[in-house]
């Protein structure tokens, strides 16, 4: 992936690499109140989370960890090393393995990533989807508290107007009823409602 | 596409960022306001605008005053810009252990830069109230000066400056700090 100059007006903003971002966390210049996550070379600050966030949270990884089992380790809005200059602090990311396997480096590619999605609905739709599927993250959901659904979004493709130029071709709103099987574990069943209030 | 809030740094931070090596000698930065600008690639033209520039201003000047190029200088707590010139009271040797700050006199070489020039870094100059800041215009071959930094709610950074006058080719400045010299605009351009 090619670094890419983001324009903003008159100004071109600096790109961070994603291994820099690392060294300054692990050197201690971004303090601890900091709630940030790096998205294509921008250091976004995060919302900060309410009550019904972190339950919707919660019940997230419930379900998923009883979804996916013993093999596969469910990360509550924990980074992953998405590509050469992002590192989300993604809701939930699913990735084999157990609590130890990535005490070296984040993980890079999770099975399945969900947002929780309240205020920060345009953000987790267009521009973490963007980068969730240039990444080519096969199974992306958001937990749409607003209107009460689950969207589930397959199929990268590439889309050469969006911001990152790509997108996923597949979107799905799945209402309280249904039943969803995340593509890793396409044995398991979970039902929409165990994920919404 | 939603707009983003981006982390803002301070001036400490960018600092520590630069002394603890997260930036590479090849990351040409500026610090405006809190955000990571790139600088402008720069041509040999525009380089050497500012070797002459640098060279006019320290006739204009003389001994006293240090004319120093292309280097960082504190603006304020959010803003460590890299002007093209910026002149200083005292010499060099003030100036070894800290960054400076407050010049009487900044100036930037403009060509394709010209649009943050005059707004964003005017906005910034004047808020932090430099009171000489000149623009030598490269793509209409004059100099813009700029004066009397006043408010301007409107304007993004809350300052711009109330004066701004263009000199062409045959005219000549007096900087505000050395009242009695003259600088030949001639001099400074192309």
């Amino acid at each position: 992936m090619a670094s890419v100059p983001v324009s903003h007006g008159d100004q071109t903003l600096w790109r961070l690499p994603r291994v820099r971002y690392e060294r300054m966390v692990e050197k201690g210049i971004l303090d601890s109140d900091d709630k940030l996550e790096l998205l294509d070379g921008l250091l976004v600050v995060k919302e900060p989370q309410g009550s019904l966030h972190s339950s919707a949270l919660l019940a997230a990884h419930r379900e998923l960890s009883r979804a996916f089992g013993r093999r596969y380790i469910v990360r509550p809005g924990l980074p992953v090393a998405l590509d050469e200059y992002s590192e989300p602090e993604s809701d939930i990311a699913v990735v084999p393995g157990g609590p130890w396997t990535n005490k070296r480096r984040q993980p890079a590619k999770p099975l399945l990533v969900v947002e929780i999605s309240m205020s920060s609905r345009a953000k987790d739709r267009f521009v973490k989807g963007g980068l969730y599927a240039r990444a080519g993250i096969a199974d992306y959901w958001v937990v749409n508290l607003v209107e009460e659904a689950l969207e589930v979004y397959r199929e990268p493709v590439r889309a050469p107007s969006w911001r990152y130029g790509w997108k996923y071709g597949s979107v799905k709103l799945l209402k309280r009823g249904a039943k969803v099987a995340p593509l890793a574990a396409p044995r398991s069943r979970i039902r929409v409602a165990s994920l919404l209030p | 596409m939603p707009p983003l809030r981006r982390r803002r740094w301070t001036r400490v931070e960018y600092d520590q960022l630069v002394e603890k090596g997260v930036f590479g000698s090849e990351d040409r930065l500026e610090l405006l306001d809190g955000v990571l600008v790139v600088c402008e690639p720069q041509g040999s033209r525009h380089s050497g605008v500012v070797d002459l520039v640098r060279e006019a201003l320290e006739r204009a000047f003389g001994r006293g005053y240090y004319v120093r190029g292309d280097k960082p200088m504190a603006l304020d707590p959010a803003s460590e810009p890299e002007p093209d010139v910026a002149v200083f009271p005292g010499r060099t040797r003030d100036y070894l252990d800290a960054l400076p700050s407050a010049p009487l006199l900044v100036v930037e070489v403009a060509d394709s830069s010209l649009a943050l020039d005059r707004v964003r870094k005017g906005g910034l100059y004047a808020r932090a109230g430099i009171a000489d800041y000149w623009i030598v215009n490269l793509v209409d071959q004059v100099v813009e000066v700029y004066r009397e930094p006043v408010r301007a709610p409107s304007r993004r950074h809350g300052w711009k400056y109330g004066s701004v006058k263009l000199l062409k080719r045959g005219a000549k400045i007096a900087p505000l700090a050395a009242p009695r010299a003259r600088v030949r605009v001639a001099d400074l351009l192309p």
